[in-house]
């Protein structure tokens, strides 16, 4: 709580990533997550390759992220591709152009912090994507998906309430559009004259702030370790173009010492190292109070579905009486 | 007594909407008309066949609207080829449901997120007025993680055209032809069992519809011949299962061979189960889910005092 009243009237911030708002929303969750039961601990499915698609080059890092999801599942011999579907010109001081290259770049390095090496971009215009045609950015997916087959797909809860931002909602759309297509042979059936087949995604995770009301519930709490989240960290403060704020550091300490107070673990750094190390600390507060909702050291929440779940009155059937071949 | 009184009250007040906005050659006729708006040839069958067929046996009058043509849903036929198999069999379906008629609207599956909603509200509010039903069934748009996203967009254009016809203002050149404003009593939502919250109360406000799961036993027979002889998507489904299974070095004896019998025998499981998940905590053994917005819907709380 010290931390939002301090930082809510840092002007000095940026008013949407300043690490004040961000508080502010994980506090309001946390209040509300005190009374929620814990979630069904949830194992990482079987398969080969995840394809995380996110509307902006950092939606992986949020506490509601993907970060450590994604770290585990290629500890575990996971290939990881992440799809970031805006070009992210507003996310920085310096210009359109800019923006966009530099937080590509930065998107590259922090998600090889999470054991990604594979990023597509494809460029749409960020903040703008209320009037991207759905079926035109559906049809790029629906392409990636059947080139790359993953097994698990990441990305923003389709059926989350009060997501105000228009990338978001069109992403997630598009996504829960292409999830539900890709499979069909009908659809782009001119994918298939270069070879492609039809693929049906079997197991997706859906996230969303946990502060936007009742909208994204979580049904699965997914546990990491402290290398995860380590790796989680890492990959947030790579993107220095719009989290390396050091003034916010520095308004922080400020206020602080008319307090009288101070953090002795920031002491002797920098205001770039200490909100470098802030924001870090951030990472470990949210995972482990997901991980202590829910019995866990270290958790991240979701709504998953899974394999059989899009046939209610089958998927029971299908799970008990599959044998293997 | 205030109980009494406030039935009274509602009976009154959707009296004279009716006769405000439903004073129309069908509306005059004594048989109940129900209208069905679906997206595609089977969800409506599996959410809410039961109820509807049961409406039907009952002696109203069944009209259904199917918005798109199921042209994706089959396994190595082209879209023309599966549009064609499965118009005719949803009709045989419907027929089996006990409908009187079916209108295909055509819309190609999984595109109406490119098609405008108020083109498609329109289509539908014609019907609307001609058919002037007393009951309607709409896919819920409001039901989470729907994945055939058809379901949602026709759910959003329903909802909106039942409002849109009774009032004058929307579609002026429909009354040029004779097509008058028309309320719509009573109203349900209708989905499968995705939405893991569908049974909690949207609010308490009396206009806002609310869960109810309703008995289907007499008809279930008939809810699972009418899903049963939807061939075409029902092949796929087994196909797709198949399919799965095997890529991951699985499979399911029941499907070892794919023909008539065990595809019928998937929709029977597939049947039956829906309506144990929908009967679940109810007095009911075979049930469906609706969220119902009865007369009182129409009638603001504030009048009803
Ligand atoms: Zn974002």
């Amino acid at each position: 709580m010290r931390g939002y009243e301090l930082t809510i009237y840092d002007k000095a911030a940026r008013p949407v990533w300043g690490i004040g708002l961000r508080l502010a929303a994980f506090c309001a969750f946390t209040c509300l997550a005190g009374i929620a039961q814990r979630l069904p601990v949830g194992t990482i499915p079987p398969g080969n390759r995840l394809m995380i698609i996110e509307a902006h080059h950092d939606d992986h890092t949020w506490q509601w992220g993907f970060g450590g999801l994604a770290a585990r599942m290629t500890d575990q011999g996971y290939e990881g591709i992440l799809v970031r579907v805006s070009n992210d010109e507003k996310d920085g001081d310096d210009g359109y152009p800019h923006n966009d290259m530099v937080n590509l770049r930065e998107c590259k390095a922090a998600v090889a912090h999470i054991g990604i090496d594979s990023v597509i971009s494809l460029n749409w215009r960020n903040d703008y994507m209320d009037s991207t045609p759905l079926q035109e950015l559906r049809a790029q997916l629906i392409l990636l998906i059947r080139k790359y087959r993953p097994d698990v797909l990441m990305a923003y809860d389709p059926w989350g309430h009060y997501d105000r931002n228009p990338d978001h909602r069109k992403v997630s759309r598009a996504v829960a559009e292409a999830y539900w297509m890709a499979g069909y042979a009908n659809v782009h059936p001119e994918h298939l004259r270069l070879g492609l087949k039809p693929h049906r995604v079997p197991h997706i995770y859906f996230t969303q702030r946990g502060d936007y009301g009742k909208g994204h519930e979580p049904n699965v709490a997914v546990a990491h370790d402290a290398s995860h989240v380590r790796r989680k960290a890492n990959a947030m403060v790579a993107h220095r173009n719009i989290y390396h704020q050091p003034q916010t550091a520095r308004s922080i300490r400020d206020e602080l010492r008319k307090q009288g107070l101070h953090v002795p673990e920031l002491d002797g750094l920098s205001d770039g190292e200490a909100i470098d190390q802030i924001e870090k600390w951030y990472m470990y507060w949210s995972s482990e109070r997901y991980g202590r909702e829910n019995g866990l050291d270290y958790a991240e929440v979701f709504y998953q579905r899974a394999e059989w779940d899009h046939r209610p009155g089958l998927t029971e059937y299908v799970k008990n009486n599959a044998v293997s071949q | 007594m205030n109980f009494l009184k406030q039935r009274m009250t509602t009976t009154l007040l959707v009296a004279s909407l009716l006769l405000v906005f439903g004073s129309s050659p069908a509306a005059a006729a004594d048989k109940k008309v129900v209208l069905v708006i679906t997206a595609d040839a089977s969800d409506y069958i599996l959410a809410a066949g039961g109820t509807i067929a049961k409406m039907l046996d009952a002696g109203a009058e069944g009209y259904l609207v199917r918005v798109t043509n199921d042209d994706k849903d089959s396994w190595d036929l082209t879209p023309e080829e599966t549009a064609r198999r499965t118009r005719e069999e949803s009709e045989q379906a419907a027929k089996i449901l006990g409908f009187k008629e079916v209108e295909s609207l055509g819309y190609r599956a999984g595109e109406l997120g490119g098609v405008s909603p108020t083109e498609l509200r329109d289509r539908i509010l014609f019907y609307i007025r001609l058919y002037k039903p007393a009951v309607l069934f709409i896919p819920n748009p409001y039901a989470e993680y729907v994945e055939v996203l058809d379901r949602f967009y026709v759910g959003q254009a329903a909802e909106d055209a039942r409002r849109a016809a009774s009032l004058s203002n929307y579609q002026p050149p429909f009354a040029v032809v004779g097509l008058e404003t028309h309320v719509t009593p009573e109203l349900y939502y209708y989905a499968q069992p995705f939405d893991p919250r569908r049974r909690e109360a949207e609010s308490t406000a009396t206009f806002v519809p609310q869960p109810k799961a309703l008995d289907i036993a007499s008809t279930f027979d008939k809810k699972l011949r009418a899903a049963q002889a939807l061939k075409t998507i029902n092949h796929s489904t087994a196909m797709r299962i198949k399919d799965r299974l095997e890529s991951t070095d699985r499979r399911l004896p029941l499907l070892d061979e794919i023909n008539e019998e065990s595809v019928n025998r998937l929709v029977e499981i597939n049947i039956h189960k829906l309506a144990e998940i929908a009967a679940k905590d109810t007095e009911h053994s075979q049930a469906e889910e609706f969220h119902y917005a009865g007369v009182e819907y129409q009638i603001p709380s504030k009048y009803l005092q």
